[in-house]
């Protein structure tokens, strides 16, 4: 037996693995279904999203250039790597700059953001060998680098794993009793990782999407640790596969209605970073990678490039339901950097036919291309590689498939194609009574009789029992009435349209965010307060914010620290913000000089003033303020900071701010 | 009432020859001449979805030549059958402009059995009688690649004295999908045995199908399990009273 298949067999008989993905196939699904509940047009918008997907991958080169061309406007250093090696050499040639600042006197250290393409390159890997320290900084990740394994999911890595096993292992290399307290074993890796943000010499992360027109970085994540890497280090090196690009900011916002909702079943991730420049002396390098996507793009696979990365056809998938990430093993046991059904096709596109053996690995049951948010025909794609597709447009066919599987495959086919042969072999089935080899050969050659048993060819066929056709007509025609034909119902209640302050409270209060409705007039009065309530008097500050006077604050007693000096003790951030978002609860908080982002980031409290005139209804309209494009980086606050890496359990509270406080100043007068 | 052409499968023809027999006398009573072009063999799915392309042109070929004598649209009593006509057809000889005329034609009047009684005909209501309770396993190819998972539910709903009761998670695949149960006997197993507890769950004796290919291998893994329940396809249903 082939080590694919042993390690199937494997996976199958592992119970806590099989635990695992069962709770994640079940949960992760309905979390999905449930979130595009709340996105009426979400069809239209799925159709849209997979023709503005056709059009860049169609106009790669044309989006790139314009998006190269912004990106380096903006003041960031942009690199092309054709392959991995050479993305690779790229990293080590930024990060070893003798130029750079040093924090570390002995090598390097690397914080790294959750990236697949980090993965795809190996980077941890290359990094390690050479003496560097990286240290994976998503809660995952983290898990799983401990571990010295692999991410089992792209967008949750350690869904093979359950508590019991989290807890254990902290125990071991982190040195804490055993737990399986979620939240304790968050904030030891908190705590731990907190360390890595504030000495990191270089920060690395991947990109969700880059925005032709603006030359805009996205990144989404939730725990925090994504804008730490990206934020904190001196250096920030952004690893983006070549064909991440989306032509507009309100592309973009298509694309974020759909992004997290199929990631993660949430309206919006907690932190949507669009970065355009580097702040305050920092360098940041963005590397394009190609890696065999220009030649995938040439191929019958290029649908498999609109792909966004959310890992919903992982989660729809009944066999990675088996599976788990770490089973999908090439010809020569290497494990295939994408995982589910989507790896199934982009590791044999882009790395060739060591992996064609898992597009064998399918029902071709389509759970995936429904799941899709752009709706990849991932079943055609898995018809495509097992028809030898790779590509030019020919090649042997039934790759992955043992010779003796096709060797029957190709008598029946040969038999179906002359009706006599046909029906004399079903005759002969008949009289034996039994599957004749010849007939349904493949089943009775091998693994059919594993689960189930044959069926047995009827005595006589229904083409013998037509030609007597004067028995298979009972009686004549009955009364039978028309029915209206049901019509599926996809409208949404009709909105009793509450205000959007209201909505934009309801939203934030339901991911764990709290919001304080205030008076223009009363609002220091009720912020000291409640600084004063909570025992808050160190805090990093944006140098303005309407309505609030430093010095009302500093004869509070509040001590106003920025960072980095302040990053130890500081206890709560103050920030204003640009705008808030009715339909998701999130602020809009742009960076900038006197507005810095470490603010809402760094302390374990955020608290932002709001004023209920700047919040807007959707994204669609934040996404076009003019300070969107101008600030070197904005980010959108969707709640607290929040992690479900352990098994999917929500916990509030992991790298970023664990309590978001909104004071809403009700400045609509008249509305 | 029009004459359509019954292309009744491979899968149908050799172990099922009660379906083909039902959706005849369906057909007929309804006022629809049914035609059974004798030269038909399989759809070469098989080959198809093994990647064996060059073997399942001659069969695909084989099947265009077939029906293009015969007049009407082409009905298919199992849904992955249907879909290899309607999509596999077209992407077996999309680089082949002799072909690819004649596999589209073909595939614009082929409809799944279940589909061409409800949106074709407009039917629903065909006088049936089934003592007894029903569930119904929506089949991927019907469901998701055909869009046909209403039709055959608009058809049980209307079938008189049938409990239908829901069938948990009816929409997962039973691990069938052709050369898979057999390269992949192990996940097959697993995700057939999801199938069968949830069949139990559901608490029906009977599971309706509208595809040969589940029900052989659902029928298949109740009889190595001994259990008591069966299989059936949606035609026997319709044509009980």
């Amino acid at each position: 037996m082939d080590i694919f298949h042993q390690k199937i067999r494997q996976s199958i008989a592992d119970e806590a693995l099989q635990k695992a993905l069962d709770g994640n196939a079940e949960r992760r699904v309905k979390s999905r279904i449930n979130a595009f509940a709340s996105l009426p047009n979400w069809r239209a918008r799925r159709q849209q999203a997979h023709a503005i997907r056709a059009d860049v991958i169609e106009h790669l080169d044309e989006y790139l250039e314009q998006f190269i061309q912004r990106a380096q406007q903006n003041g960031i250093i942009v690199h092309r790597a054709s392959n991995a090696a050479e993305a690779v050499q790229r990293v080590f040639e930024i990060a070893e700059n003798p130029k750079n600042p040093r924090k570390s006197a002995t090598g390097l250290l690397f914080a790294k953001a959750k990236s697949m393409i980090s993965e795809e390159i190996e980077l941890n890997h290359a990094l390690e060998a050479a003496g560097q320290r990286v240290v994976e900084t998503d809660l995952g990740e983290y898990i799983v680098q401990l571990r010295h394994e692999k991410p089992a999911h792209i967008i949750t890595p350690a869904v093979h794993l359950r508590r019991a096993q989290v807890g254990q292992l902290f125990h071991e290399k982190l040195g804490i009793p055993y737990t399986e307290d979620i939240p304790t074993l968050v904030n030891t890796a908190r705590k731990v990782l907190r360390e890595v943000f504030l000495n990191a010499d270089v920060g690395i992360s991947g990109v969700n999407f880059g925005v032709a027109e603006t030359g805009t970085l996205t990144l989404v994540t939730n725990e925090g640790n994504g804008r730490m890497c990206t934020t904190l280090p001196p250096v920030h090196i952004a690893l983006m596969g070549m064909e991440r690009l989306v032509p507009t900011l309100d592309d973009l916002a298509l694309f974020l209605s759909l992004l997290p909702r199929s990631a993660t079943g949430q309206k919006l991730s907690v932190y949507t970073q669009l970065i355009h420049a580097p702040e305050n002396g920092q360098q940041k390098h963005l590397i394009i990678v190609d890696n065999g996507r220009s030649k995938l793009r040439n191929s019958p696979l290029k649908e498999a490039l609109y792909c966004i990365r959310c890992g919903a056809c992982l989660n729809a998938c009944p066999v990675f339901r088996e599976l788990g990430g770490h089973s999908y093993l090439g010809a020569d046991g290497a494990l295939a950097p994408y995982p589910g059904p989507i790896g199934s096709v982009i590791s044999p596109g882009l790395l060739g036919e060591n992996f064609v053996q898992l597009a064998q690995a399918s029902s071709l049951c389509g759970a995936c291309k429904e799941a899709c948010p752009v709706d990849i025909d991932l079943p055609k794609m898995l018809l495509r590689i097992r028809a030898g597709k790779l590509e030019a447009d020919s090649g042997p066919g039934g790759l992955g498939l043992p010779g003796v599987v096709k060797l029957a495959l190709s008598a029946y086919s040969r038999i179906a194609a002359h009706p006599r042969l046909f029906s004399v072999s079903q005759k002969l089935a008949g009289w034996f009574s039994r599957p004749l080899p010849l007939f349904i050969p493949v089943p009775a050659l091998t693994g059919w009789g594993y689960s189930k048993d044959l069926p047995k060819p009827a005595a006589k066929p229904f083409r013998a029992r037509w030609e007597e056709s004067g028995k298979i007509v009972e009686s004549g025609p009955v009364e039978w009435r028309q029915e209206n034909q049901e019509t599926v119902d996809t409208s949404f209640p009709a909105s009793l349209s509450p205000s959007l302050p209201d909505r934009f409270a309801t939203e934030l209060t339901a991911i764990g965010g709290h919001v304080y409705p205030v008076r223009a007039d009363e609002l220091p009065e009720k912020l000291i307060a409640f600084l004063r309530e909570r025992g808050l008097d160190r805090l990093e500050m944006w140098d303005e914010i309407p309505g609030l006077d430093a010095a009302q604050l500093a004869q509070s007693g509040m001590r106003v620290q920025p960072f980095p000096q302040g990053a130890a003790e500081n206890q709560a951030g103050l920030t204003g913000a640009l705008a808030g978002i009715a339909d998701t609860g999130s602020l809009v908080i742009p960076g900038g000089p006197g507005r810095p982002l470490t603010a809402s980031l760094v302390p374990a409290i955020h608290i932002a003033v709001l004023r209920a005139s700047q919040i807007l209804p959707s994204l669609e309209q934040a996404i076009r303020l003019p300070e969107i494009a101008t600030a070197p980086a904005s980010v959108l606050i969707t709640g607290p900071s929040r992690t479900a890496d352990i098994e999917m359990t929500l916990t509030i509270g992991a790298h970023g701010p664990a309590e978001l406080h909104v004071f809403l100043v009700d400045d609509a007068a008249g509305k | 009432m029009p004459t359509l052409q019954l292309f009744v499968t491979c899968l149908v023809d050799t172990f099922y020859p009660e379906t083909g027999q039902a959706i005849v006398s369906i057909l007929r009573r309804l006022g629809v001449t049914v035609e059974f072009p004798p030269g038909q063999t399989c759809c070469g799915q098989p080959a198809y979805n093994a990647g064996l392309r060059n073997e399942a042109r001659p069969v695909a070929e084989h099947t265009i030549q077939v029906f293009e004598a015969a007049p009407g649209d082409v009905i298919v009593p199992s849904g992955s059958c249907a879909v290899m006509l309607k999509h596999g057809y077209p992407e077996l000889f999309a680089a082949d402009p002799r072909w690819l005329p004649r596999a589209r034609a073909l595939a614009a009047r082929t409809y799944e059995f279940s589909e061409y009684l409800v949106d074709v005909l407009g039917v629903t209501d065909l006088g049936a009688r089934w003592p007894g309770t029903l569930t119904y396993h929506a089949s991927c190819h019907p469901n998701r690649h055909l869009g046909v998972d209403r039709q055959p539910r608009a058809l049980l709903a209307a079938v008189r004295d049938a409990v239908i009761v829901d069938l948990p998670a009816s929409e997962e695949c039973c691990g069938f999908g052709g050369v898979f149960s057999v390269e992949h006997p192990e996940l097959s197993a697993e995700m057939l045995q999801r199938k069968i507890s949830n069949l139990q769950i559901s608490a029906s004796p009977t599971l309706v199908v509208t595809e040969a290919g589940c029900r052989m291998h659902i029928a298949g893994g109740l009889s190595k399990q001994k259990k008591p329940q069966r299989v059936v396809h949606i035609a026997e249903v319709l044509n009980s009273r």
